[in-house]
């Protein structure tokens, strides 16, 4: 949403002395690369599609630390662009920063792919371009009227998908057959959720393997209090959150065996985060059939005006339901879960 | 009319300087270090922070400064809360059940602050530290379930902390008590 809003600036300034990139990181989502290449030619861009794919699963592969993953796809980020750039001529990146981009980044919370100069790297050194920024100092909603005032609707309501993709929902290493099912529960939780009246302002999956450990008897006791017949799991994998301004990177918790309505639970991870501090995320089990499989898929859809507080939708049982059904048709996949968590303590994404 | 914003670093800072172009003020972020000679202001907001007041007072530029002989209205948000409480002479420590997201807000005296808003009223917090009661120069104008100071005002001073972020969407009253501060000035 925020790089096609700064392409069609660009090209509005620039005419045909702008070059398109648009890269095919093997992130996106189900038909996601023919969709973004239909809206960008429509809008009338001179657009070049690179296929990377290959070149990001190598720069990721064995890496399981959210921080590295995202350095990882940084590098190779740039790395392709500072090529792309010279084989084209041109000597200005212009790229869709937006200001919760660098503010996060430069906060030390998460390292967004699409911020250099704030952390004082010399782009002209280090990959041969200069950089321009026109939308650094706007937030997502202030971004969508850009677009509806150049007149590019589509991308104005296009549901907003961050650069790495679903590298930052398939939590811990990305493996071919994870990153399938994450991109196939992806499909079926955009396919209800934005066919509801008022959608969700940002919905999503993530994906983590189902590797628990008991939460232990102080947390299990503060979770009985609340949901007598519960019971608190630790997956393996961390997920990032912000705690306080500063980064936090930690625990994921699992509740299962709750009442139906993740949304009377909205109040649970303040109390599970005062029994055990080091918790960044609750996940509430969705009812649904057992299966064997090795992975938990995460529901996440949030309420918010400009992604840096958000709050859980709420999201009645009778339409979560056909979701978990829906994902669980994979067998790879073991439970489908609703995040309870607001951002802070968590952010929108998970790593 | 215009009101800077002092950047300490937390992730709302810039969020206040949005909220207060909205409310027709101008306002831009400046750094810590700025001494209080330099601030000509009608007004001045110190945004929240990663770090923490037992870090030591001289990790905070001019700002210990500035709250102590800031002769325009002051408010600070968070991190610079807890300096105002420490500076006038209260004691922050760590937060036994800290706050991060959603809190209610109970209003213990509105002042000129939080007028119009109260009893209670919900807003978005984030915070390890908190300001201890009981200490300091500063009258407590509001608490919460957690926490025992989430509003301040100091003695005789147009000098006001808050724990909790007025600049942030999720607190639905915050442009409301902006605009309080903002008319601070005005009266």
């Amino acid at each position: 949403m925020d790089s096609t809003a700064c392409a069609a600036l660009a090209h509005r300034a620039l005419g045909d002395r702008l070059v398109c990139f648009f890269l095919d990181t093997g992130f996106m989502r189900e038909g996601e690369v023919e969709e973004v290449v239909r809206l960008l030619e429509s809008l009338g861009l001179p657009l070049q599609t690179l296929r990377v794919r290959d070149r990001f699963m190598d720069s990721l592969r064995g890496k399981t630390d959210a921080e590295s993953k995202r350095l990882a796809f940084r590098e190779t980020f740039y790395t392709i662009l500072g090529e792309a750039v010279k084989g084209a001529g041109c000597e200005i990146l212009i790229q869709g920063t937006i200001a919760p981009d660098w503010i996060e980044t430069s906060g030390g919370i998460k390292t967004q792919h699409n911020v250099l100069e704030q952390l004082g790297v010399n782009t002209k050194d280090r990959f041969g371009f200069r950089l321009l920024e026109p939308l650094l100092d706007l937030y997502k909603d202030q971004v969508r009227a850009v677009a509806r005032h150049l007149g590019v609707k589509e991308a104005s309501e296009r549901q907003p998908f961050p650069g790495p993709g679903l590298l930052v929902r398939c939590i811990g290493e990305v493996k071919k057959a994870k990153l399938e099912s994450l991109r196939r529960a992806t499909t079926i939780v955009e396919k209800h959720l934005v066919s509801l009246p008022s959608p969700p302002k940002q919905y999503l999956a993530a994906i983590v393997e189902d590797d628990r450990s008991p939460a232990g008897s102080e947390l299990e006791g503060a979770l009985k209090k609340v949901i007598p017949a519960g019971r608190a799991f630790y997956l393996k994998g961390l997920a990032t959150g912000v705690k306080g301004d500063d980064r936090a990177y930690g625990k994921i918790l699992l509740i299962t065996r709750g009442p139906p309505d993740p949304s009377d639970q909205f109040g649970l991870p303040e109390k599970m985060i005062h029994a055990d501090r080091g918790i960044v995320r609750v996940l509430y089990a969705l009812p649904g059939p057992r299966n064997r499989g090795d992975y938990v898929v995460i529901v996440r859809a949030v309420e918010t005006r400009d992604f840096m507080t958000v709050k859980p939708s709420v999201i009645p049982p009778n339409v979560l339901r056909p979701i978990a059904l829906g994902i669980l048709k994979d067998e790879r996949v073991s439970v489908v879960a609703y995040d309870l968590t607001s951002k802070p303590p968590a952010t929108v994404e998970f790593e | 009319m215009n009101i800077p914003v002092v950047f300490m670093g937390g992730q709302y800072n810039h969020l206040i300087v949005r909220a207060l172009k909205e409310l027709g003020v101008e306002s831009r972020l400046i750094p810590p270090s700025t001494p209080l000679e330099a601030l000509k202001v009608d007004g001045l907001i110190m945004g929240g922070g990663p770090r923490s007041v037992s870090d030591g007072l001289e990790k905070f530029g001019a700002m210990p400064g500035v709250i102590r002989g800031c002769p325009s209205p002051l408010l600070g948000i968070c991190l610079s809360h807890q300096l105002i409480g420490k500076v006038m002479g209260g004691e922050v420590v760590k937060g036994r059940l800290p706050e991060y997201g959603k809190t209610v807000i109970r209003v213990i005296d509105e002042d000129d602050i939080l007028r119009g808003i109260g009893p209670r009223f919900t807003a978005w917090a984030s915070h390890n530290d908190e300001v201890q009661k009981n200490h300091g120069n500063f009258a407590i104008l509001a608490d919460s379930e957690y926490c025992g100071v989430e509003a301040l005002k100091v003695d005789g001073r147009a000098v006001y902390g808050v724990q909790f972020h007025v600049e942030v969407a999720d607190t639905p009253m915050g442009k409301h008590i902006l605009r309080n501060f903002i008319s601070l000035y005005r009266s």
